[in-house]
């Protein structure tokens, strides 16, 4: 008897406990639902507004009205006009785009040989390439620049993509990482059948680290097409061979407080990564999150 | 009638060319700064200097101030420079010591009427002891641009001859309002530019008695006497009556005076033809005379040849046609400078110019009470020392006298590492 | 015990082939560069005339120099605010994810997207909200009865700039914390709440020593990134004769380097900042081994 009294007591005391738990659960929903949103207003309201002055007329870019007054397509023809955007578009993407597979091969030839291979100082080799990655790329620009020059590159588009070809610590330590992850069995069974190390790189790492390699490879994208300080030193105003972060630059230089026609440059440089975004997101995100280390 | 003149024009070049015709062709670079439109107005005069040359082809090179210097100092770097290229004179004496600019001297000598009718005041920047190491393209006085319909709305007077520096001041500070009331000031009386002494803050310097530089270019002068009372005049409009819009201010429009926000600024003859098309009338004046009288500021461009230049003899032949009575008054026409040839100055071309029905003339009176800008070695460096300290004080955030108490130093710091 | 193929024969020559281009940037573009660093920090030398021996001038000009002193302060300032900025809002937003709602991978896209953007498109709409009188930021200030704020001014630049770079590392410092939290396994919470531990006892005694180690890297990443920030600074910050209102260690270097062409100087900055690098990367690793808890 006395049993079953407490019992039901802690069921009912339970139920209480669990309705509480309950709305606090639902106020904590709430509480965190519109904190979300505020901070998405925060994360968004840059690209809404840089839609919307891209959109209003020169004459109408103080108006302080979400929804432009007459919508007008205006700005993106003066861009053209001022700008060879679609130069500077085709430079970015295709540095870009070199410097990718630059690095893909690169560092995937290394960290292969890194995971798979065995023989000597491998450990020690492979020490001292992560420990650059504590060396500041700043470090790097005067005597880079010194030697593209003496290369007689100064002025191409190559110091932009050339590097690339060096491999890297950032992606050879990654792709290692995932190179490990595949069985071992994998490639002896393979050197059984009589495939040479290239082979195995090439038939079986490759095609099992795709995932990785698309990370990377997105990560490498974003980092090339965004950068400004590269392209700055070595092509700061040719704007038939530069990248689209100098143009900008060069448009909020040339053309001061024309917001319009800015915010149109703006716009043309970031569509196009958001829309692939939009479709890879996930290999988007696992890139940055690999990412951090360097910048 | 016009074409046929010009067929002939083009006939009699090409007949004169045919003597050249023999001499091997050669290709040159000519770079320069400027926008678009200078750059058509350039390649009408390269066309007409290699119809009367056809064994030259020049290729012109435009690019904005900002990056054509960068671009410059990079194409050096690299080892392939442009054969002629434009040079600011203020920067002369900078790029003249680094040995990367041809001595144009040996050339002079064999053409002694070369440089006739070239204004002796444009010429002062370039000649150095042991030779000249460039020749003036162009000059450049500052005036006093106003915004007429601004005035008229106010109910002022044009700003004119009269006018001192306190003038200047009170009219500004009328013409600053909040026009759409909503308790931001959004017209302002003065636009100047705060940053290099060219365009507003030297003159004022200047007609306050005041100095910049001393005469070797070691001791960093302005903030001594007179010239510590024209930064503060500078001062009580920008800072106190606030009647200048702040830096962070001007960015909003590019140039206030342009998008009509600003009634009154201090510039020279080059934006004339981009003024052309603005949508409210406006007209020149002297800039206001202070307490030691009047005074502004005289710059040219200049043009410099590589001093490694393979083909220094077509890059020569190029300048001369340039700085020629023919290029010259081409040149005028189009609106943009003032001809370095007295007497294109002085003619119909450039005093009655049809871009801008306005008086051409005041840019040419300047001259007589013009400073030249000054030229050194480090001039962009200490430039920008002085622009970026001063930029606080505009900004409302430190005192002109702290500002200037912490430039001085490190100008003279610029100066002694450039010596 | 190391495990690998062991290359046989030819393969050796794979192995080297495999390696070549990351030997060469690391022969090349890393070790060499900062020999070459070195090297030039004690010549001056402006490209155009031949190098000319300077010892330890360029070192000596760098103590009494105030505009470096000035970039020193200046990006000391802001790693100090910038790093505390991204752990903090990151892991609060990345907590807020953490809470099992729907949508989340909505919002995790909305967070990413400054990510992803160029930093230069990203910092020309910024100096279009930040703008003076014009900008929308300073509308709504005034619109709510407030003070306007010169967003861009020389003593609020810094802050403006640091709102800017914790905006664009928001979604990356979310991704790596909320990595850390998903792996804090369930039991431990169900724990606590049986012994009746408040959500904010449960963050303080559990969630916050578990996720040190994520901490600890994104304060690395932090640091290393606030240390070369540039682009920002470069679009917000810019003056009219090519210098910036908040120079940083970077920004000073470029300008040094390859608007003043004083490549012994520029190298001598390069070398104090590596230097400060490593010190503080030694600081961080002596730190972890005192607060980051490891299971």
């Amino acid at each position: 008897m006395n049993e079953t009294r407490t019992l039901a007591e802690t069921s009912s005391q339970n139920v209480s406990l669990h309705q509480d738990i309950r709305v606090q659960r639902v106020l904590a929903d709430v509480l965190t639902y519109a904190l979300l949103l505020i901070g998405s207003i925060a994360m968004v309201g840059p690209f809404i507004w840089m839609l919307s002055t891209s959109l209003k007329l020169p004459a109408d870019q103080f108006s302080r009205t979400l929804i432009p007054n007459t919508a007008t397509l205006e700005n993106f023809q003066t861009l053209w006009a001022m700008l060879p955007i679609n130069y500077l578009l085709i430079n970015s993407f295709k540095i870009a785009l070199i410097t990718t597979i630059g690095q893909i091969i690169t560092c995937g030839m290394a960290a292969f040989v890194f995971a798979v291979v065995r023989f000597r100082f491998r450990e020690t080799l492979f020490f001292v390439l992560l420990a650059t990655l504590m060396v500041p790329s700043q470090v790097t620009i005067v005597p880079n620049f010194i030697l593209f020059r003496a290369l007689g590159l100064y002025g191409t588009q190559a110091p932009l993509w050339l590097p690339a070809f060096w491999g890297g610590a950032f992606g050879t330590f990654l792709l290692r990482q995932f190179f490990r992850t595949i069985p071992l069995d994998l490639a002896e069974a393979a050197r059984v059948d009589g495939a040479s190390l290239w082979q195995i790189f090439l038939r079986i790492y490759l095609p099992l680290a795709r995932p990785a390699l698309a990370a990377l490879a997105i990560f490498i994208f974003l980092q090339s097409w965004n950068n400004l300080l590269t392209p700055l030193i070595y092509l700061p105003a040719d704007l038939e061979q530069t990248t689209l972060p100098v143009g900008l630059a060069l448009l909020q230089a040339q053309f001061p407080g024309r917001w319009t026609i800015q915010m149109a440059g703006a716009l043309v440089s970031i569509a196009p990564i958001i829309l692939v975004f939009f479709f890879a997101q996930r290999q988007f995100i696992e890139g940055i999150a690999l990412s951090g280390v360097k910048r | 009638m016009k074409k046929l003149l010009l067929a002939c024009v083009v006939l009699l070049l090409l007949s004169t060319g045919i003597s050249l015709a023999q001499d091997t062709p050669v290709e040159i670079t000519y770079m320069m700064w400027g926008s678009p439109e200078e750059l058509a107005v350039w390649q009408v005069i390269v066309d007409d200097f290699e119809a009367a040359n056809p064994n030259i082809q020049v290729n012109v090179d435009v690019s904005d101030w900002d990056s054509y210097w960068s671009r410059l100092q990079t194409l050096f770097a690299g080892g392939t420079p442009p054969d002629v290229f434009a040079m600011d004179a203020p920067l002369y004496r900078d790029w003249q010591s680094r040995g990367v600019l041809l001595n144009l001297q040996p050339y002079l000598d064999a053409n002694p009427t070369a440089l006739d009718g070239v204004y002796p005041s444009t010429l002062e920047a370039y000649q150095l002891e042991d030779g000249i190491y460039g020749l003036p393209r162009d000059f450049q006085t500052i005036v006093l641009f106003y915004n007429k319909d601004l005035f008229d709305a106010a109910g002022l007077d044009y700003p004119n001859e009269d006018w001192t520096m306190d003038d200047l001041r009170a009219a500004a500070a009328e013409l600053t309002v909040d026009v759409d009331g909503d308790g931001v000031t959004d017209q302002w009386g003065l636009y100047a530019d705060l940053y290099d002494m060219e365009l507003f803050w030297s003159s004022v310097i200047w007609s306050y008695g005041g100095e910049i530089l001393n005469e070797d270019y070691t001791q960093t002068l302005l903030a001594e006497g007179p010239a510590r009372d024209a930064w503060y005049f500078i001062n009580s409009m920008a800072v106190e009556d606030r009647s200048m819009p702040d830096p962070t201010q001007v960015t909003q429009y590019g140039d206030p005076f342009a998008a009509g926000v600003a009634a009154m600024t201090t510039i020279g003859h080059w934006v004339i033809p981009e003024y052309a098309d603005l949508p409210f009338g406006w007209d020149v004046a002297p800039m206001p005379s202070g307490p030691e009288g009047r005074a502004t500021s005289v710059n040219s461009a200049g043009f410099v040849v590589a001093a490694n230049t393979p083909n220094a003899d077509a890059a020569w032949q190029f300048i001369q046609y340039a700085i020629s009575s023919t290029g010259q008054t081409r040149l005028t026409e189009l609106g943009f400078a003032i001809p370095v040839l007295q007497s294109v100055a002085e003619s119909p071309v450039f005093l009655e110019q049809q871009t801008a029905p306005i008086n051409h003339q005041v840019f040419l009176d300047a001259l007589e009470y013009a400073h030249v800008k000054p030229s050194f070695r480090g001039y962009e460096e200490w430039a920008a020392v002085v622009g970026d300290g001063l930029l606080p004080v505009w900004n409302g955030e430190i005192s002109i006298d702290e500002a200037l108490d912490s430039i001085v130093p490190a100008a003279n710091d610029v100066l002694a590492a450039n010596q | 015990m190391e495990t690998g193929l062991k290359p046989i024969g030819r393969e050796q020559w794979w192995v080297f082939l495999l390696l070549a281009p990351t030997l060469f940037g690391l022969l090349f573009g890393v070790f060499g560069s900062v020999f070459a660093t070195l090297g030039i920090s004690f010549f001056s030398w402006d490209l155009l005339t031949p190098p000319q021996w300077a010892g330890l001038e360029n070192y000596l000009s760098l103590l009494s120099d105030p505009a470096f002193g000035k970039s020193l302060a200046n990006t000391t300032l802001f790693s100090l605010t910038y790093v505390p900025g991204v752990i903090v809002v990151s892991l609060f937003v990345a907590l807020l994810l953490n809470r099992r709602i729907r949508g989340v991978s909505i919002f995790r896209l909305i967070y990413f997207l400054p990510v992803i953007s160029s930093a230069v498109a990203v910092g020309l709409v910024w100096s279009w909200i930040y703008a003076r009188d014009q900008g929308i930021l300073n509308v709504l200030l005034r619109g709510v009865g407030l003070q306007p704020v010169n967003w861009l001014s020389s003593q609020m630049a810094l802050f403006s700039v640091v709102i800017v770079n914790v905006w664009g590392a928001i979604g990356e410092g979310m991704i790596v914390f909320l990595a850390g939290l998903q792996a804090i396994p369930r039991d431990y919470y169900e724990a606590a709440q049986v012994d009746g531990a408040t959500a904010w006892q449960e963050f303080w005694k559990i969630t916050l020593p578990m996720i040190t180690p994520s901490i600890f890297f994104q304060a690395i990443i932090s640091t290393i990134n606030a240390f070369q920030a540039f682009e920002y600074i470069y679009i917000l910050t810019r003056t009219t004769g090519g210098g910036s209102s908040v120079p940083t260690v970077v920004f000073t270097i470029y300008r040094t380097g390859f608007n003043y062409f004083r490549m012994g100087e520029a190298c001598a900055q390069a070398v104090v900042l590596t230097v400060i690098i490593v010190v503080l990367t030694i600081i961080y690793f002596q730190m972890q081994r005192r607060w980051v808890v490891y299971e």
